[in-house]
């Protein structure tokens, strides 16, 4: 691997907040979001089940079709007749679905048929006009009841709605149970919410005549995958498909799997031999997902009375809802998270994926990992309680020190780098612990009821594709691992293409900042276009913007890339300079005599002979300046039960929450928030600001406001954000970063994850605060959101959130 | 189908247009300012704010022809003569940007607010800005920059 120090000539930029210039078209209001494109386009719309289980009977779209300005209407029935049912991933029980319904509707907001019209308002007018025959049948809601005898089944040739069932244990579990001095168990329940991108999806589809190929636009987050899913769908080979991303307005996960819709768009594209563009609505992105699931977790720790932790067992039953593709894939992540931040040696999950009614499900941020801190982090404080110990002390005495690095989980897991301890002291040194708590006692006899509450998470980056396989044979997907090319230009410019896409955390700008200093020149001289384009852009399956990759293995292929041009300008230079190879040196964008400064050759100088003047050359030297890489994260063990590594990098993070409870309106509000973060070394502090606070809104949007409701019908009841509400600026605290930088070992730059944590670790800690301030009340947190009317409940009926 | 003429930053239009278009879908689709975003359905995002006739509106809420007459402003209007407005300025020093969808809607809600609240507290830019959603940031980084736009436009005005 290449050592730090030989990657970077100057050190001028990385690790500084340079600005995001790279993106100024965002605040002119030029960015391309795909709904900006303009191309003569038709529009399409879906008209979609009102039922969440029925049986399809006759679609009539004879009204529809005779409306002037519509283009064509198709079926779920037809368009499934032209493609191929959609490929599962963790699941183990057979489970045939297509990209729209056929033959029944699963949930509410299942495309049934698809309208293609002039423009966006006949789209609308055209979708009232289809009429659709439904025989309904009983419905499946919560994972109890899809899991009893005889529940109605949502896929029959399934012959049950566990679609993954599978027990996985490391280390001496019974024993540790059998050791204990205490056991702390615990049933949680964990709403079904979304991080809910601004941009909605958006696809623009377009079919070729001359070729009979495709060409798409998507704000899609993994291009990789999805090309390979579509063509899969389509029949047809990837040579017959260009797909491009433009600029994307967020994505968190919740546009990786919009793949479904380009496939019924290309079929009807073709149908109308026009580019087709589908821009989905708010109402449809809630309605019709793609969801995070909603779980019941029961968790159960075995512990010694001096707050040691034996043992761990998971009982997690996942409501994936309706979507093949994607279930069982949180199921899998919790369980590689399990252990968090501590040194337990002894771990048991049985894991159970359970298809409903309910709306399809995909990797929301943080995927599973959420949910198995904020479980792992209620019961710890649980625990403390009922052993006397302080909240804090008890992390203390189980945390992995930093000696142990690296450490290796029961499971296999290896946490690579990182110092917990310090970490958490960070964290009570700025909330001011101590203080706080004497606080809370003399408030607590005004009537005012504060707590503090503490969560320490890992934040494990770069998934090693694959893990869905677990229960499985042998996976399509290993590893990860990212494309680049970078080239430089006649002007000696450097151009940079990834694989991946940006969903705005600033790619261009870090990337900049590290191809600067790694060719001692400015940022100013490189270009980065974000967009992706399968024509030209050097990608593979795993391309895409997830799993907290590209501090990793997008900069790897940057750098690589990156070294192999700066080798060739090298070579080139010194003989343009008639001085050794090994006796010229980069400065300020040039190549220069190490031993005479003034004898130097500039990039624009050595890119005339690169590209013109070829007979200048060295020997042996092709002409050009553009090179490839391809970088994989080498610690990526093969799948397999006994021994695997789900994620390749660790960062980790203590949150901790100061919050009072209005026990009269049941109304949580922050005093005091203090991330304590450590992802390793930073390229662009202002960019990793950004994600740990935006990513902890995220949390305290699931802490306290975001649920998607569904009655017993099937119905959902929050398709708005005024029913589904998202974190407003008012209501916030000013969070209160301190980071501590363990470089990474296994990353080129010793950087880590950076873009889910406080995603993760501020569930618990905003829950354990709630708990401590109502302690007087003997209130109990189990379950999430925590809302002012279940905060009245508890307090005056039920004890339990 | 009605005519309606409009000024949009400074530039006149004349279309003819449905008596259900949307203002937003005007200004997108037939005047092709795409700066001006939708993210919601029911007018709590505020991706598409703009400014009408001085005072900031969101344009999913209102239809074109109600805009017939106005002098309209949106993000597009907001650089002068190739320079960057404060606010926008402001945007990019304190990353108050990540994927700049909410961005535009963002900028002219805080513009509204800084000319009638130069000085604005914290409280009150949370407060100006609570119609605006941001999945992004968090919002403290576009909070820091609209108080920093506050002191660049103070500089530019004391100079
Ligand atoms: S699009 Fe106008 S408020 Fe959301
Ligand atoms: S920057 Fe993405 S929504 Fe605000």
């Amino acid at each position: 691997m290449l050592n730090f120090d030989e990657i970077f000539v100057t050190r001028n930029w990385f690790g500084k907040p340079v600005r995001r210039d790279a993106d100024t078209r965002f605040v002119k209001g030029e960015g391309s979001y795909v709904d900006d494109l303009n191309m003569d386009c038709v529009y399409a719309g879906f008209v979609r089940s009102p039922h969440a289980h029925a049986r399809l009977g006759k679609i009539d779209t004879s009204k529809a079709e005779a409306l002037k300005g519509v283009l064509a209407v198709m079926t779920g029935p037809e368009v499934a007749a032209l493609t191929k049912p959609v490929g599962a991933r963790a699941i183990t029980r057979p489970a045939r679905q297509h990209v729209m319904a056929t033959g029944k509707v699963r949930y509410v907001g299942e495309p049934v048929a698809v309208v293609v019209a002039e423009d966006r308002y006949t789209v609308e007018d055209a979708l009232d006009l289809v009429e659709v025959e439904y025989e309904p049948l009983p419905v499946v809601v919560e994972v109890e009841e899809a899991m009893k005898a005889g529940a109605p089944l949502v896929f029959e040739e399934a012959e049950t709605n566990v679609l993954l069932h599978d027990t996985l244990t490391h280390g001496d579990i019974d024993g540790a149970f059998r050791q204990a001095d205490l056991v702390v168990k615990e049933q949680f329940r964990i709403q079904r919410f979304s991080s809910t991108p601004l941009e909605n999806w958006a696809i623009i589809a377009k079919h070729e005549k001359g070729t009979d190929s495709f060409v798409v636009w998507a704000n899609c987050q993994q291009p990789g995958r999805s090309i390979v899913n579509v063509c899969g769908c389509l029949g047809i080979p990837a040579n017959k498909l260009r797909f491009i991303v433009p600029d994307s307005g967020g994505g968190f996960g919740i546009k990786l799997a919009l793949w479904p819709y380009i496939v019924s768009q290309c079929v009807v594209a073709r149908k109308v031999d026009k580019p087709v563009k589908w821009i989905q609505t708010r109402r449809e992105h809630l309605l019709a997902g793609t969801h995070t699931p909603d779980c019941v977790v029961d968790l159960e720790l075995a512990l010694k009375r001096d707050g040691k932790v034996l043992g761990l067992k998971i009982r997690d039953r996942q409501n994936d809802g309706s979507f093949v593709h994607t279930a069982g894939i949180y199921n899998l992540i919790k369980f590689a998270t399990m252990v968090g931040c501590y040194d337990i040696k002894a771990t048991q999950a049985e894991l159970m994926s359970i298809v409903s009614n309910k709306a399809p499900t995909v990797q929301n941020r943080g995927v599973g990992k959420p949910a198995m801190i904020f479980t792992l982090e209620r019961l710890m404080h649980r625990a403390a309680v009922q052993l006397g110990l302080d909240p804090a002390e008890i992390r203390f005495r189980n945390f992995v020190q930093p000696e142990q690095m690296p450490h290796t989980t029961p499971s296999g897991e290896i946490y690579e780098s990182g110092n917990y301890p310090e970490t958490l002291r960070k964290a009570l040194a700025q909330i001011g612990y101590d203080g706080v708590k004497k606080e809370q006692e003399s408030l607590r006899k005004q009537g005012k009821y504060i707590g503090v509450g503490l969560s320490a998470s890992i934040e494990p980056g770069t998934s090693n594709l694959g893990y869905y396989y677990t229960s499985r044979g042998t996976p399509e997907y290993m590893g990860n691992a990212e494309g680049a090319i970078v080239s430089m230009d006649y002007d000696g410019n450097v151009n940079v293409l990834l694989g991946s896409v940006d969903e705005g955390q600033g790619h261009a700008t870090s990337v900049a900042q590290v191809v600067a200093d790694m060719l001692a020149f400015t940022p100013e001289r490189v270009t980065m276009n974000t967009h992706m384009d399968s024509l030209v852009s050097p990608f593979l399956g795993h391309s895409g913007c997830y799993a907290n990759r590209f501090n990793d293995v997008d900069m790897g292929a940057v750098i690589m890339a990156t070294k192999k041009v700066r080798d060739k300008v090298l070579k080139i230079g010194a003989h343009m300079l008639g001085v050794p190879e090994g006796e010229v040196r980069l400065k300020d964008g040039a190549v220069c005599s190490a031993a005479e400064a003034k004898k130097s050759a500039p990039f624009k100088d050595i890119a005339t002979v690169a590209y013109k003047q070829i007979l200048l050359l060295p020997k042996g030297v092709e002409p050009g300046l553009k090179e490839v890489a391809y970088y994989k994260n080498e610690i990526a063990k093969m799948p397999g039960k006994e021994d695997f590594n789900v994620q390749m990098t660790h960062s980790n993070s203590v949150h901790a929450a100061v919050v009072e409870v209005d026990v009269e309106s049941g109304m949580v509000s922050f005093r005091k928030y203090v991330i304590a973060h450590d992802c390793g070394r930073h390229i662009n502090p202002g960019i990793v600001d950004g994600m740990a606070i935006g990513s902890t809104v995220h949390g305290v949007g699931t802490v306290l406001l975001e649920e998607f409701i569904y009655d017993e019908n099937g119905q959902i009841l929050t398709t708005s954000f005024v029913d589904y509400m998202k974190p407003l600026a008012v209501g916030l605290p000013r969070f209160e970063l301190t980071h501590l930088e363990s470089p990474c070992p296994t990353s080129l730059l010793g950087t880590k994850a950076v873009g889910e944590g406080g995603a993760i670790g501020s569930l618990a800690a905003i829950a354990n605060a709630v708990e401590d301030a109502l302690a007087p009340f003997g209130v109990k947190v189990t379950s999430l959101p925590i809302t002012p009317e279940k905060v009245m409940r508890a307090i005056r009926e039920t004890k339990v959130i | 189908m009605h005519k309606i003429k409009v000024k949009i930053n400074g530039t006149d239009y004349e279309n003819e247009v449905e008596p259900r278009l949307l203002l937003v879908h005007y200004l997108r689709d037939k005047a092709h300012l795409t700066g001006t975003h939708v993210g919601c359905d029911t007018g709590n995002c505020g991706a598409c704010t703009v400014f009408l006739n001085g005072k900031p509106v969101k344009s999913c809420n209102m239809l074109a022809v109600q805009a017939d007459g106005a002098d309209l402003m949106t993000v597009e209007g907001l650089a002068r003569g190739g320079a960057l407005h404060p606010v926008q300025e402001a945007f990019l020093d304190k990353f108050a940007v990540q994927c700049g969808y909410c961005t535009p809607g963002m900028m002219l809600s805080a513009l509204a607010l800084l000319k009638s609240n130069p000085k604005p507290s914290e409280a009150e830019i949370r407060e100006a800005i609570e119609g605006n959603i941001c999945m992004c940031t968090g919002y403290q980084q576009i909070v820091d920059a609209i108080a920093h736009a506050a002191d660049l436009m103070g500089q530019s005005r004391s100079a």
